[in-house]
C-alpha cells in the first residue's frame, strides 16, 4: 500500500461510495424493469426493453461511477481486504428492497444478513491497526 | 444439473475472480515511474474483457436458472479472491480475514436460498 491521500480521495470513503452506487443502481434497475416489463414480446428476456425506462439509464450512470471509484479502491487497498468488504452490498440490497421497494425478507434470509454484517465486522477490525502501521 | 451447467457456472466463476485480479494488477501498476501506461492498459483491458465473458455467461445461465439458485456461486467468490489474491498477489491473508471472508460467504449463501 502507498501514501493515500485523505478526504475525498480517501480510498475507504471511495469504497463506501462505490458500495452506495451498486445498491442504488440495483434499486433503480428493479424500479425500471418493473415498470418496462413486458411479458408479451418475443424478446422479453433480454430485458432490453427496459432501456425505454429512464430510472434504468440513471442507474448505468451509477454502475459507471462505482466501477471507476472501485477502480481508484483497487490502486491503494489489497484486493482481498477491499473485496470481501464490498460485499456488504448483499446485505444492503435486500434491505433496500424492504424499504424502499416494500418486499418481503424471510426469516432465513435476516440470518444471512446478521452473518455477512459479523463477518464485515471481523473483516474490518484489523483495519484500524493496518492503518496505523502505515 | 448437467455436467455442461456446472462446467459454465464454474468459468463464470472464475472469470470474474480472474477479472477482479487482472484490474487489480493493473491499477498496482498505475505507480509512477513504475511501469509503462501500456501495461496499465493492457491489464484493465484483459480484466474487462474476463468480467465482460463472466457477465454473458452469468446472463446466459440466469435465462435457465433461478437466480436464488446461481447466487450462492457468488458467495464463493469471496473465498476464492481472498485465496487469490494472497497466492498472485502476494497480499497477505490474515486468519481474522479468512473467518471474516467464510462468514461472509455463509451471509450470502444463505440470503439467496431464502
Amino acid at each position: 500500500m502507498r501514501d493515500r491521500p485523505s478526504g475525498f480521495t480517501n480510498p475507504w470513503l471511495q469504497l463506501a461510495l462505490s458500495v452506495v452506487c451498486v445498491l442504488v443502481s440495483e434499486l433503480l434497475l428493479k424500479r425500471g424493469a418493473s415498470q418496462t416489463a413486458d411479458l408479451t414480446k418475443s424478446w422479453s428476456w433480454t430485458g432490453i426493453s427496459g432501456l425505454a425506462s429512464p430510472l434504468v439509464w440513471l442507474a448505468i450512470i451509477f454502475v459507471i461511477i462505482s466501477f471507476v471509484s472501485w477502480l481508484y479502491v483497487l490502486k491503494y487497498i489489497p484486493l482481498s481486504v477491499a473485496f470481501p468488504l464490498s460485499r456488504v452490498v448483499d446485505a444492503l440490497v435486500p434491505l433496500g428492497s424492504w424499504i424502499f421497494l416494500g418486499e418481503k425478507i424471510s426469516y432465513l434470509r435476516w440470518c444471512g444478513i446478521a452473518l455477512v454484517v459479523v463477518g464485515l465486522a471481523v473483516v474490518a477490525r484489523p483495519i484500524g491497526r493496518l492503518e496505523e502501521r502505515l | 444439473m448437467t455436467w455442461v451447467s456446472f462446467s459454465l457456472i464454474l468459468i463464470a466463476l472464475v472469470t470474474f475472480v480472474t477479472g477482479q485480479l487482472l484490474l487489480k494488477k493493473g491499477m498496482e501498476l498505475t505507480a509512477p515511474t513504475k511501469r509503462l501506461p501500456h501495461e496499465v492498459t493492457l491489464f484493465l483491458a484483459s480484466g474487462i474483457l474476463s468480467m465482460t465473458i463472466s457477465f454473458f455467461l452469468t446472463l446466459g445461465l440466469l435465462q435457465k436458472f433461478d437466480l436464488s439458485y446461481l447466487y450462492p456461486f457468488q458467495g464463493l467468490s469471496v473465498i476464492l479472491i481472498a485465496i487469490t489474491a494472497a497466492v498472485t498477489l502476494h497480499e497477505k491473508v490474515t486468519l481474522q480475514l479468512a473467518v471474516g471472508a467464510l462468514l461472509i460467504s455463509a451471509g450470502i449463501i444463505l440470503i439467496s436460498l431464502s
